[in-house]
This record gives structure tokens, C-alpha cells and sequence, in this order.
């Protein structure tokens, strides 16, 4: 098993057992309420909570575009991935498994797939972009040539470039994901009351 | 290290899939509001409710005015049991909210009465006594939570009668504890204790 492999499997381990968690808790809040937690006063200042530590991602990517200093805002980058975790965590106690309408239905998928692609960019892609550089390095090193280097790396390459989906799906989605949060936020005042 | 910048056409990719998403919900909220939007199907008593306005006030929440319109207290007084009737009256005399009491979209089969009187006795005391109605032994306050009072009437001295001693107050909640399998005779070594 590649050390890429190896990680892709304790990533999945630990999102399980984040997910699990976050559901069997809510559960547990349900319990001693006539209606699911989430429709609780406390589920709803959940909900506020887990959209407020959400919103505090994008302080990263507009530190990072706008700016005189437009240096690579480090700090923030650790704020983005703390926040683009337990914010949805936060999400998830509030939501749990009663699943019925589909507008939070599919906010809470849009979720999902941001926060796992940022969590493959972070913890499984730029590992194995990291390893194919390395190992890139150290042929060249050894005076092989580069068109035999690539030849040699074929399987790590292709490997790269699947993982270099997360790319693709992570800021498209996370925009998709708010407009189905600004419905849902709307929706809830809406039918719910201000 | 540096990952590659995203294809210029993701924007407009994105944009055209917000724009199809948007349409998609706005014309299954005017076909189908409650699945897009409601947290739970209605119950069976309200299954009939066709619009989501009928009981929403928008950006008010589920209103008692709209409640009324439907549950108007003539209608209520026509259907109700006098004690039910009372009660409700003396709740809207309160002016308290419909919700404190009532809730909706659990399910079909969901009980729509949140903190409902918990009936200790089971079936067997109306079987036991020939009644009804909770009302035929007990007078109930406004406040649901609270203990209804215990009457002094001829079906309660009755009881206590039939009891030989084994009924009193603080020991008849649980009937099926000594009538058990919900038989009315009981053994003797049963009685008194």
C-alpha cells in the first residue's frame, strides 16, 4: 500500500467517525424533545452558530485575492480548514438524519462534497503532488532523463490527477452550497417566522 | 508547490448550474412546496391542507388566526366534547398561542398534541367505571402540565366503594398492577394491600 493509499484510508476512517459522531449526538439531543433537535431554540442557535463558523472560510480566499500585501495568508489557512470542519460538524448536530425537505436536503450534499474535497485537497492530493515531485527529483538526481522520469512516475501521475478533482469541485461547489444555505435560511424564516 | 488554477469555463459552468437549480426550485415550490420545504409530511387531520399559506403567516410562522379559520369556535363548540370545548376556550380567553400545545409535520400517523394527557389507568378504567371521558372523574385546569383534580361524584365514590379498601387516593394509577390481564376480580390476598 502507497503512503497515499494509506492516507486516503485514515482520511475516510476519521470523516466516518466525525459524521458518526455529530448524528449519534444529535440523536441523543432528540431524545428529550417532542420534535427533532433541530427544531428546537438550541438546534436553531446550532444552526446559527455552525453558518457562523462556515462564513469565517472566506476571510482565506479573499485575504489570499485582495489586498496590497497579498503575501499567502498562512493563518487564515489554518482558520479555513479548522472552520471548514467543524462548521459543518456544527451542521450536522443541527440537521441529524431527519432528513424530509429537499432544499436543506440538497445543502447539506452540497456541504458534504465541499467539505470532503477540501479535506482531499488538503490531506490526500497534496500528499501525493508532494511524493511525485520527490520522487520526480531524486530520478533526475540519479541522471535519469526526463522523459524517462515521466515514464517511470506514469501510475503516480495518473494517481495526481484523479485526486486533482477535488480542484474542480471544491469553490464551484461552495457557491452552490450558499445559495442552497441563503434558501434555506430564507425558507426557515419564511414558513418559521423571523 | 502549487495546485493548477481552476479552468476559466468553471464560472460559467457554475453560473449556468445555479441559474437551472433556481429555476428547478422555484417551479417545484409552486408544484410541490412541501417537499422542498416542509420538515415532515402532515399529519392525517391536516392531510387535506392544500397550501402552505393556509397555516403559515409568511415570516410570522404558523399562526393562531389562521388555526381559527378553519377550527372557527363555532364549528369547535358543534364537534367538541363540552370539556374540550371549555378548555380551548378558556386557553383562547388566555390568549395563548395555538403551538404551546400543538405542533405538525411529524408524519401521517403522528400525534399532533405535544405534552397530551398521559391517561395512567389505561382502557381498563373506562371498562371499570362504564365512563368515557377523563372528565367523568377529573376536572382539568387550563394548564395541561398540571395534575387534573380528582372529582367527588358518584362514579368516584363508587370506585372507591368497589375497592373494599384497596382504592385510595395515591394508589389507584396503575389499575393493572392488582387487576392483572385488565380482569376486574382480584384475588383476596390481593385486596388491601
Amino acid at each position: 500500500m502507497t503512503v497515499v493509499f494509506r492516507r486516503v484510508f485514515i482520511v475516510a476512517g476519521l470523516v466516518s467517525m466525525a459524521v458518526g459522531g455529530a448524528l449519534l449526538f444529535e440523536a441523543i439531543l432528540s431524545l428529550e424533545t417532542v420534535l427533532s433537535f433541530g427544531h428546537t431554540r438550541q438546534g436553531h442557535v446550532t444552526g446559527w452558530i455552525g453558518l457562523a463558523v462556515i462564513l469565517l472560510v472566506f476571510v482565506y480566499p479573499i485575504r489570499k485575492r485582495v489586498g496590497r500585501n497579498r503575501t499567502w495568508p498562512r493563518g487564515w489557512f489554518q482558520v479555513h480548514m479548522v472552520a471548514g470542519v467543524v462548521g459543518p460538524l456544527l451542521i450536522l448536530v443541527h440537521a441529524g438524519a431527519h432528513l424530509h425537505a429537499l432544499v436543506p436536503i440538497l445543502a447539506m450534499v452540497a456541504m458534504g462534497i465541499v467539505a470532503l474535497s477540501g479535506i482531499i485537497g488538503q490531506a490526500v492530493h497534496y500528499l501525493a503532488l508532494r511524493t511525485l515531485n520527490e520522487e520526480r527529483r531524486q530520478f533526475l538526481q540519479q541522471g535519469v532523463s526526463p522523459d524517462e522520469a515521466e515514464a517511470r512516475l506514469h501510475d503516480e501521475a495518473s494517481r495526481e490527477e484523479t485526486f486533482r478533482v477535488w480542484q474542480l469541485i471544491h469553490a464551484p461547489m461552495t457557491f452552490m452550497f450558499m445559495v442552497l444555505v441563503a434558501l434555506h435560511v430564507i425558507g426557515t424564516l419564511y414558513f418559521g417566522g423571523l | 508547490m502549487r495546485y493548477l488554477p481552476l479552468p476559466r469555463t468553471a464560472v460559467s459552468v457554475v453560473a449556468v448550474a445555479t441559474v437551472v437549480l433556481l429555476a428547478w426550485l422555484g417551479w417545484g415550490s409552486i408544484r410541490h412546496p412541501e417537499a422542498l420545504w416542509a420538515p415532515g409530511d402532515l399529519s392525517r387531520y391536516h392531510a387535506d391542507v392544500a397550501r402552505c399559506v393556509d397555516c403559515h403567516e409568511p415570516f410570522q410562522g404558523p399562526s393562531p388566526a389562521k388555526c381559527l379559520a378553519c377550527h372557527s369556535e363555532k364549528r369547535f363548540a358543534s364537534r367538541s366534547k363540552p370539556a374540550v370545548r371549555d378548555f380551548h376556550r378558556e386557553v383562547i380567553a388566555q390568549q395563548k398561542t395555538c403551538l404551546v400545545c400543538h405542533t405538525e409535520h411529524r408524519g401521517a400517523l403522528a400525534q399532533i398534541t405535544t405534552n397530551a394527557m398521559f391517561n395512567p389507568h389505561g382502557e381498563f378504567i373506562f371498562r371499570a367505571t362504564g365512563t368515557s371521558s377523563c372528565s367523568a372523574c377529573h376536572e382539568f385546569g387550563s394548564d395541561v402540565a398540571a395534575r387534573p383534580t380528582l372529582l367527588d361524584n358518584e362514579i368516584v365514590r363508587h370506585l372507591f366503594e368497589e375497592g373494599e379498601g384497596a382504592h385510595h387516593r395515591g394508589r389507584m394509577a396503575n389499575c393493572l398492577q392488582c387487576h392483572v390481564a385488565g380482569q376486574m376480580e382480584i384475588e383476596d390476598n390481593e385486596q388491601g394491600k
